[in-house]
């Protein structure tokens, strides 16, 4: 290893170690993390030796590897994976070559539990397949190749999107990104409809395709030699290679003209002055704290690119599912509330969006009281979009379905979900805030990601069970033959939800305002 | 507020065995301060002296380990809703809302200070007039230097017109032209009676401007009380304050006498 590599890989240990540091709960939060990733590892790689020898196994491990590449391709753009890793934009000062450079931050990028849940499934794919001693060699190389495709592919992404992000025309296309998780949603969708239909045998012609692209490839040749094609199998291999080093070169031109071009600030700087507006025209807005909050919560979702971005894959997430399912002719109804559930998300991690200027918003609240009024004005806010949003999406759904019978009922869950969600998520803003750090493209603070990932996912399981009495009325109205009285759904369903979010907020408030220091430190990280 | 309440007596800010420790690290050690009311009074230190923390401490930005706040006799952490309406603060290294302009962050502060709203509006005019910030009021705040970001934070925390108001190393990283115009300002505010606690590592700074002066080093005051008290002897502040904490006539030459020897 040489010395640009050890450090590299000694500062990635302690940047974890320093994220880990001072906050029992962020510690806890991320060991959770961990331990799930691990079980779910060792499950998976269990599952793949168990098959070895079944008919599909080449197939199955194929197709898992390049899923598992996607996912590492287009973590980088959304979620937290990018934040344990360094970044290299912070490296500028340093007298580096960007060759030893990126062989570093390669090695460094190995440090992480994503690489190591994915080394897992590589060894578990290539002891599937594995027949005879020419195919074991190969598998030892499949096995390495794989794993530095997939970690030297989400270097180049992240590093490709830090560039688009750093441009501002790049910072409006980057918003477009969240199309790509809502098709790749729908891709996978279709591919489990498939699954469930005709079994594994319909995903036969898919592998064979996929056993030919990298890195999915390195495991297919793995297959190839098992049934001695040694020239398929050394191509397939080969061109994982191939892969690998275009990746790296790539990666590595996108990261030298980073660090020799203007930074981010500098390029703002230079943005053409904007004038016009804040003549603020006829006020919509309620007087006082509300109308003022609601005012600037508003201003952000347009014109700060990390919110602006959240609330486009929001909004084009709880669209494409159902008008998509519904395309598809084998839609639900139902999947109309994934609008309401999508959206709901923005009200997670509140005073995170804040960043650091939450000392403003602090410096203000000086009672529960105040904090009441400041998240119902966020809560407002959000409503202001979110609810015409979320019935659009529900008319639109039950007019491609023809179910018109069914709108109210599937509003009233629609409401009741999003209530749910709001009042899930200012708890939860008050419980467990975390940063989002404005410069790069990362979303979360070393350190934090589990706090972040356990924050959304736990608050959206218990929206869930709180909604728990709506699904099951709805469920007993079907059963018990009592359809014709489903309408009843929508006032039932919207003032639940209404109660939800009261409730919510209620809680949340006196916790937010006896907490305030605590917040402000934990969104000031990063 | 009344004459009875905040006589004249009372202390602007007193602060009582302040303690707080960043893991293993004490960033601030048993602080006891009082500092009067109505003066300009400037809290001066080295970096990492921990004037940040006093500062954050003091104003409710962060918990405390140990001890007691009490700005105008109000107990900072049991009575937020008598302190925090009556102190203005301009942290140093945390954010402002940037995707605001200028205009609407002051707009924004204000209302949320529960000011009415042509009163903020109005107040907001003048001091982006006053502070040479109207020319670019409809610029997003992320647009701005750093001078210009230390006054529209004046100007933010300036709005609801507070008794005491603290800012932290408000003259870092800002041009000399800002600077006049920023201590014009606040010269203009403590004459009508107000007080500033300001922090910097700048004793020349400090020395001109002030007429209070706390010496902060290691997390400790180690003395504080007029600029003449502090000063003694010592021909300037830099003097006094090299003195105070040690630090003078510390011979270099032999450490570093490659430097700048045979190449
Ligand atoms: N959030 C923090 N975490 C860890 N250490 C900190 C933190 N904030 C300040 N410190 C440490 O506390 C000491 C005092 O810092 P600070 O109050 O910022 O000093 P000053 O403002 O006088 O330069 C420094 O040694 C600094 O490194
Ligand atoms: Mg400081």
């Amino acid at each position: 290893m040489t010395t640009t590599t050890a450090t590299l890989v000694r500062l990635k240990l302690s940047l974890l170690r320093n994220g880990l540091r001072g906050s029992k709960g962020r510690r806890a939060a991320y060991v959770t993390t961990l331990i799930v990733v691990l079980l779910v590892a060792a499950l998976q790689l269990l599952g793949l030796i168990a098959l070895r020898g079944n008919a599909h196994a080449a197939t199955l491990s194929v197709i898992l590897t390049a899923v598992l590449a996607l996912g590492w391709a287009v973590m980088p753009l959304f979620f937290p994976s990018g934040d344990e890793t360094l970044d290299p934009t912070r490296l500028v000062m340093l007298p580096l070559r960007p060759q030893p450079l990126v062989r570093g931050l390669l090695v460094a990028s190995l440090v992480g539990i994503g690489p190591l849940f994915t080394l897992c499934l590589a060894v578990g794919a290539v002891i599937s397949l594995a027949h005879g001693a020419a195919a074991c060699v190969t598998a030892v190389l499949a096995v390495a190749l794989a794993l530095l495709t997939c970690v030297a592919l989400a270097r180049a992404v992240a590093a490709a999107n830090i560039r688009l992000l750093t441009s501002r025309k790049g910072r409006d296309l980057a918003v477009l990104s969240g199309l790509v998780i809502a098709i790749g949603a729908q891709v996978v969708n279709f591919g489990a409809r498939t699954l469930g239909s005709s079994g594994f045998g319909a995903l036969d012609p898919a592998g064979d395709v996929l056993s030919w692209i990298p890195p999915a490839s390195a495991i297919g040749a793995v297959d190839a030699v098992s049934h001695g094609a040694y020239a398929a199998g050394t191509a397939r291999l080969a061109l994982c290679a191939a892969a690998l080093a275009a990746l790296l070169h790539t990666w590595q031109r996108t990261l030298t003209r980073l660090m020799t071009s203007p930074d981010g600030s500098t390029l703002q700087a230079a943005e053409p002055t904007r004038t016009k507006r804040t003549s603020r025209g006829p006020r919509l807005l309620p007087a006082g704290r509300t109308g003022t909050v609601m005012e600037r919560s508003l201003r952000y979702v347009w014109r700060d690119p990390k919110t602006k971005a959240a609330w486009v894959t929001s909004l084009a997430i709880g669209l494409i599912v159902p008008v998509f399912n519904a395309l598809q002719g084998t839609g639900s109804i139902y999947f109309a509330c994934f609008a309401a559930g999508m959206l709901g998300i923005q009200m997670y991690n509140q005073f995170g969006q804040d960043t650091s200027a939450f000392w403003m918003v602090a410096m203000t609240i000086s009672s529960p009281r105040d904090a009441y009024v400041e998240l119902r004005g966020r809560a407002l806010a959000l409503l202001t979009i979110t609810l015409p949003y979320a019935t659009l999406v529900t008319v639109v759904t039950t007019a491609m379905l023809g179910d018109w019978r069914a709108l109210p009922e599937v509003l009233g869950l629609s409401f009741a979900l999003l209530g749910a969600m709001l009042a899930t998520g200012a708890w939860s803003s008050a419980r467990f805030p975390y940063s989002i750090p404005q410069e790069g493209y990362k979303n979360v603070a070393p350190g934090q990601a589990g706090l972040a990932w356990i924050s959304i996912f736990g608050g959206m399981v218990a929206a869930a069970l709180l909604c728990a009495p709506v699904i099951a009325f709805t469920i007993w109205l079907h059963v018990s033959d009592e359809s014709s009285a489903t309408w009843l759904l929508l006032p039932l369903g919207t003032t639940y939800g209404a109660a939800l979010t009261l409730a919510g907020l209620r809680l949340a408030a006196p916790r937010t305002a006896t907490r305030l220091p605590e917040i402000l430190t934990a969104v000031s990280k990063g | 507020m009344t004459e009875v309440e905040t006589g004249a007596g009372t202390p602007a800010v007193r602060v009582q065995d302040l303690w707080k420790a960043f893991g293993p690290s004490v960033a601030v050690a048993g602080i006891d301060l009082t500092l009067p009311a109505g003066k300009f009074i400037g809290l001066v230190g080295p970096n990492g002296a921990g004037k940040t923390t006093t500062l954050s401490m003091v104003t409710g930005l962060l918990r405390p380990d140990r001890g007691t706040v009490e700005v105008v006799g109000r107990d900072v952490w049991r009575d937020p809703v008598e302190v925090k309406s009556r102190i203005g603060v301009l942290p140093e290294g945390l954010r402002l809302f940037e995707r605001l302009s200028g205009r609407e962050l002051l707009a924004y502060t204000g209302r949320l200070r529960g000011l009415p709203g042509d009163e903020v509006d109005k107040r907001a005019a003048q001091l982006l007039d006053v502070l040479d910030l109207a020319g670019a009021q409809h610029k997003l705040v992320v647009d701005y230097s750093t001078g210009m970001r230390k006054k529209i934070g004046l100007a933010a925390a300036l709005l609801h017109n507070p008794e005491v108001l603290f800012l932290d190393e408000p003259f870092e990283g800002v041009d000399p032209v800002s600077a006049q115009t920023i201590r014009g300002v606040l010269e203009r505010y403590t004459r009508s009676g107000a007080t500033v606690v300001f922090s910097s590592h700048v004793m020349e700074l400090v020395e001109s401007l002030c007429d209070w002066v706390a010496v902060i080093a290691a997390g400790r005051i180690r003395a504080q009380g007029t600029l003449a008290d502090v000063r003694g002897d010592a021909p300037s502040l830099q003097q006094a304050f090299l003195e105070l904490v040690g630090a003078n006539g510390r011979d270099m030459a032999s450490d570093l006498d490659w430097l700048g020897g045979a190449r």
